[in-house]
């Protein structure tokens, strides 16, 4: 084996394998990029929810922004809303929008919203974003270049075709080389890296880095890595899901943000694509049982869903473990995606963990083995310190509740709550989230965040001398507001007329 | 070809309206009418002119953006490259509508067959889900009041130019830079000698009228053929 780091072999060709594949080969375009999938493994399929940031992975990628929404039966998402999460009384709803103004100013707005006594919901006050998704509107118009947009925005996908899209973007325009066969063992080297894979009827494969995104089997990094794993469940309490998709009405509006309802022991996931909506139910097995659970899930589509029929569904189950691996990077071995670790889909944080991984590693990738254990260690802490951050953002949303079902008690029990996040709360009823609180680079959810959620769930935002309260910029954000309700598209127009239009190139299959 | 509509909630709530510039949206014209009221704005942009209606005889001013019909120097792709628009041009597809009987407020009407209604889903919203006029019509409904105003107080400026004999033919004959011969005939512009040799008395009263300021704005504008050559070398030069 060369000391050159030159070959980076990706096991598994779902979401995480093939994003990063695509990823490494267009930002490193000097190195070898291999990616390994089993013929037979179908993908999870349930990572529909993407971030802001995949804007930027796709424009890296080159793909053009039409031909992604057309081939992934695309819907811009917008933010999440959460229905019923404080007491589950019908006007109980609150958006965490993905645009935020700078701090200063959203400190400003946030403390004129308490001044003049909480008018209206508190994410409109603060952002023009809020009545744009009400209206279902598009954050961006044809004509604007690609990835651009009026307000930030990332995208609904259907996964099976994203990872479609992304293979023959891989093989075809970026160099990658694809092999279909499954991984029966690995050889080690001396000093215990990985050297090769064993492929059941092909050669062995050797390379100089290995990626592991084969899922939750996490066959690389659990198996020949010896990574352990840190249970979060004492913390995050779901651990299954039962997910159906129903389709839609042609020119039924098309929703701009996911939405998150709360039921008696969990919450529903609600995605709309153009042509259909995912729909799950995400519960605690210890508090609801599998067949109440599919009742809620059926309800909620015969309640939410003109013309559905509940009755033709059979919902999917699907059993999760809520955690992540104590060391993500060993060796010459990472896990990106699942393999790394899972948690309850609430903030979409699966899709975006992938591009963070290979945002880090892409930045300092070690060009030979020798700085390799430098980058794993920092990639460790980073990556720990993310699973933290998320592990206390999603505990959250539960905390400030106020159901009473016994889910909902159990969710609120101190014993439950990590300590650092019962730090900033007592710490958030004298002052605002703040970047004291997430002092670092990339935080996945930076202060805007933590306030959308804090104070969409009735949590007073604290007047701290020294913050002046802002009426001016209130009524500037209701103007911008009605300002671009009036220039943006409907959702459904846009991405109709966008499939009317005359279809992109396509890739050669 | 048109269509004029009383612009009102109830037929026209889901219109939209498309607000970039295009040739396929009515821009491609080599002139429009500019106000008297705002020949500040629009001298600082484009040469301004005087034509006489054959039948009537009446003055009008205009704004030059070409020098043949259907030619707009300043429109390139979907830009229009000039901050300001004359307002007779940046209403449209809107215009006021003067109800029959006598002394009744001026609604808005809209061209339906105007290129600027929009079809594709896209566009600005002229009202919102509730009815009520959208920031983009409540600025179109300010700048139709401006423009039927300023209409309403043109004609003076017009009678005060006629009567002080101040309008004379003007040609304009360039030489571009392929050799072509570029020509503008059959407009009037201010009669410069006719001006500089105004008595104090005459001065005084077109000053007090306001018109003086105006009659400056009109041969400051002149310079602007300057820019409206360069535009048309350069437009020559790229084919």
């Amino acid at each position: 084996m060369s000391n050159a780091v030159q070959h980076i072999v990706i096991v598994g060709g779902g979401t995480a394998g093939w994003l990063s594949a695509c990823l490494l080969a267009a930002r490193l375009p000097q190195k070898r990029v291999t990616l390994v999938e089993a013929p037979d493994i179908p993908t999870i399929g349930v990572g529909e929810g993407t971030w802001p940031t995949m804007r930027e992975t796709l424009s890296t990628i080159g793909i053009a922004e039409a031909e992604f929404l057309e081939q992934c039966d695309a819907a811009f998402k917008q933010g999440s809303r959460f229905d019923g999460w404080r007491d589950g009384s019908p006007q109980d709803s609150y958006l965490h929008p993905f645009s935020a103004p700078a701090p200063a100013d959203m400190m400003a707005l946030a403390a004129a919203w308490q001044a003049g006594s909480q008018q209206g919901p508190f994410a409109a006050a603060i952002t023009p974003q809020h009545l744009v998704c009400s209206a279902h509107l598009a954050p961006r118009q044809r004509a604007m270049p690609d990835y651009a947009g009026a307000l930030n925005y990332g995208y609904h996908l259907d996964a099976g075709k994203f990872a479609t899209l992304l293979m023959r973007h891989a093989t075809t325009r970026l160099g990658v080389t694809h092999v279909a066969a499954a991984v029966s063992g690995v050889t080690h080297a001396a000093n215990g890296d990985i050297a090769a894979l064993v492929l059941q009827g092909k050669e062995p494969l050797e390379g100089d880095i290995f990626l592991d995104c084969s899922g939750q089997a996490a066959i690389l990094i659990k198996d020949h890595c010896g990574a352990g794993w840190v249970d979060r469940s004492d913390v995050s309490f779901n651990n299954r899901a039962l997910a159906v998709q129903v389709p839609v009405q042609p020119g039924s509006p098309i929703a701009a943000q996911t939405i998150g309802t709360a039921h008696e022991a969990g919450w529903l996931w609600d995605i709309g694509l153009p042509t259909r909506r995912g729909i799950g139910c995400v519960y605690a097995s210890r508090f609801l049982s599998d067949e109440r659970a599919a009742e809620i899930l059926l309800g909620y589509v015969a309640n939410k869903v003109p013309g559905a029929d509940p009755a033709s569904l059979t919902p999917r189950k699907l059993a999760f473990a809520t955690g992540h691996r104590d060391r993500f990077w060993i060796g010459n071995c990472l896990a990106v995606g699942l393999s790394a670790g899972f948690i309850e889909p609430l903030e979409a944080s699966a899709i975006v963990l992938i591009e963070l991984s290979l945002k880090a590693l892409a930045d300092n990738f070690p060009q030979t083995r020798a700085s390799m254990d430098i980058h794993a260690a920092r990639f460790n802490e980073m990556f720990r310190y993310r699973w933290d951050r998320i592990v206390e953002f999603l505990k959250l949303h539960y905390v400030p509740s106020a159901r009473t079902e016994p889910y909902w008690q159990a969710q609120r029990a101190p014993e439950t709550i990590p300590p650092r996040l019962a730090e900033c709360l007592a710490l958030w009823r004298e002052q605002s989230p703040s970047v004291w609180d997430l002092p670092r680079i990339d935080e996945m959810f930076p202060a805007a965040s933590q306030q959308y959620v804090l104070h969409g769930m009735g949590v007073p935002v604290p007047l701290a001398p020294g913050v002046q309260p802002s009426p001016a910029r209130l009524a500037e954000v209701a103007a911008k507001a009605r300002a671009l309700t009036a220039a943006l598209p409907s959702a459904r127009d846009y991405l109709d007329r966008l499939s009317a239009q005359a279809a992109p190139p396509r890739i050669p299959a | 070809m048109s269509q004029h509509q009383i612009l009102n909630p109830a037929d026209h709530g889901p219109l939209r309206i498309h607000t970039e510039a295009g040739a396929e949206f009515g821009d491609n014209v080599m002139a429009c009418l500019a106000m008297p009221a705002e020949f500040r704005e629009v001298q600082a942009h484009y040469p301004i002119v005087f034509r006489r209606d054959a039948e009537t005889g009446k003055l009008a001013a205009l704004a030059l953006f070409g020098f043949e019909a259907g030619e707009n120097l300043f429109l390139n792709g979907s830009t229009w490259e000039a901050r300001y628009r004359p307002m007779a041009h940046a209403v449209q597809p809107f215009l006021i509508g003067r109800p029959a009987e006598e002394g009744a407020a001026p609604q808005v009407h809209v061209d339906m067959k105007n290129p600027r209604i929009s079809s594709s889903g896209e566009g600005m919203r002229v009202f919102d889900d509730a009815g009520a006029p959208s920031p983009y019509l409540e600025t179109i409904a300010a700048m139709l009041g401006d423009l039927d105003y300023a209409w309403g107080e043109s004609a003076a400026f017009f009678t005060a130019l006629e009567a002080y004999g101040l309008v004379e033919p003007f040609s304009l004959e360039v030489t571009l830079d392929n050799g072509a011969v570029q020509s503008l005939v059959g407009f009037q512009t201010i009669h410069e000698d006719r001006l500089a040799s105004l008595d104090v008395e005459a001065l005084q009263a077109l000053m007090t009228e306001g018109h003086l300021a105006r009659i400056y704005m009109v041969l400051a504008s002149l310079a602007q053929f300057g820019n409206l050559v360069a535009r048309k070398n350069r437009k020559v030069l790229l084919g």
